[in-house]
């Protein structure tokens, strides 16, 4: 059973952009590393804190239906990367890199995204961020 | 009608510390709604200006960027990574207490929805811990009898009283002011005296007890006996250096330092997006993403 979403190791994609640690969350449910590239259809786009939450539903090859959700920073932090209420819209193909949890559940946060009208955005987080100064 | 005018000037006299608008270009943003500017050209000899005396006003945000505040793995100076560096020192009581927070980041991190950190449930996080939590664009007002600090997280605000009051006495369950027993609160009891010209140094008593209230988001202790000791340096017109030391008895052995934050003065008429704590939008999250992210 192949889906159509492709599981890639950290290696093409995933080194573009290190996450900062920025998550309400915190990083431990999520696989470090791991991409998760999704090709499918919105379902909801959900811009709220303490996340905004992207609601996609992917069908695999076979024909099976995966409801994933991949979710970004509060709106206040993913803006200056270009993420608006309007960004997603009911009905639209996108492609959305994400890092999936550990425990193998439908579910990640955004790392990059392709939108239906081909512009690409990065990391839904702080964009310009630079790392918290350390002593 | 001269007095009228009298009155206006002084009126503008007042708020000038405040304004500092004739210092930016005159906006181009859509609309006139400013975004953040986060890709500011550094300060340098050539283009630094003096800094105004006894003047903190202004909308300032983490000079390194807009995530330079986060703290998400823990105070500035002290994150929470295990390394031997970092390691705090607690008082056998501060190290129980550290051992009975389920927090959701740092070194002893658990997974969503195993956590018991009091933001989860959207309550106020308290003096000192927002000056730990997503420091982001704060706005600071002042006049002459206090410093107001808007918090971007949960649109919180605070004050600092200059006006030469007496820092109160921390008592059990609260604070004395000269006989009255006062309750703690969330951001306590604040009072700023200017060391010289260009720093403010603020004392903070009377903040909620431990079992309300954490230092930061990886679980660090903090109770109502700390004692907050805070710096505002003004360093040159657009730079403001936000320093902060904790001294708990209680939970730590020693006095010890958690913040050096320089800021960088912004646009005062920078449109700050909302970034509230809504249990509605929690809860809405937690049901999508976070209970299921946590589960095995």
């Amino acid at each position: 059973m192949r889906a159509r979403f492709v599981v890639v190791l950290a290696v093409a994609v995933g080194l573009l952009m290190p996450l900062p640690l920025l998550a309400h969350h915190g990083s431990a449910a999520f696989d470090t590393g791991k991409r998760v590239t999704l090709k499918g259809t919105v379902k909801e786009w959900v811009y709220s804190n303490p996340h905004c939450l992207l609601r996609l539903e992917v069908t695999g090859e076979d024909g099976q239906v995966v409801q994933w959700v991949a979710e970004g920073q509060a709106p206040n932090v993913i803006f200056p990367a270009g993420y608006r209420k309007d960004t997603f819209k009911f009905g639209d193909h996108v492609t959305v890199i994400v890092e999936p949890v550990k425990n193998g559940r439908p579910l990640g946060r955004i790392i990059q995204t392709v939108l239906a009208d081909g512009r690409t955005l990065g990391v839904a987080s702080s964009a310009g961020a630079a790392p918290v100064p350390q002593p | 009608m001269r007095n009228s005018i009298f009155v206006v000037m002084v009126g503008l006299f007042m708020a000038a510390p405040g304004l500092s608008v004739d210092t930016f270009a005159q906006s181009s943003a859509p609309g006139g709604w400013p975004a953040p500017e986060w890709n500011k050209p550094p300060i340098t000899d050539a283009n630094r200006k003096p800094a105004p005396r006894r003047s903190l006003a202004g909308m300032w945000g983490p000079a390194a960027g807009a995530g330079a505040g986060t703290q998400g793995s823990g105070v500035q100076l002290k994150p929470n990574n295990g390394r031997p560096e970092n390691q705090l020192p607690y008082t056998p009581y501060g190290l129980e207490l550290y051992k009975s927070h389920q927090a959701l980041e740092g070194a002893d991190a658990v997974l969503p929805a195993q956590d018991n950190d009091p933001r989860n449930r959207c309550e106020p996080l308290g003096v000192p811990r927002y000056n730990h939590y997503n420091v982001r664009l704060t706005q600071i007002f002042q006049d002459e009898y206090k410093v107001v600090i808007l918090y971007h997280y949960d649109n919180r605000w605070r004050v600092i009283w200059t006006d030469g009051r007496q820092l109160p006495r921390p008592v059990d369950g609260g604070v004395d002011i000269a006989g009255d027993i006062r309750e703690p609160r969330f951001f306590g009891y604040s009072v700023g005296r200017w060391r010289d010209d260009y720093t403010l140094e603020v004392q903070t008593v009377g903040t909620m007890p431990e079992d309300r209230v954490w230092l930061d988001s990886t679980g660090r202790p903090i109770s109502d006996r700390v004692r907050v000791t805070e710096t505002f340096q003004r360093v040159d017109y657009d730079t403001l250096v936000w320093s902060e030391t904790i001294d708990d008895p209680k939970v730590y052995a020693k006095p010890w330092e958690t913040l050096k934050l320089p800021m960088r003065l912004h646009d005062p008429r920078t449109d700050i997006q909302e970034y509230y704590c809504s249990p509605a939008e929690q809860e809405n999250y937690n049901r999508l993403f976070g209970n299921t992210a946590g589960g095995k």
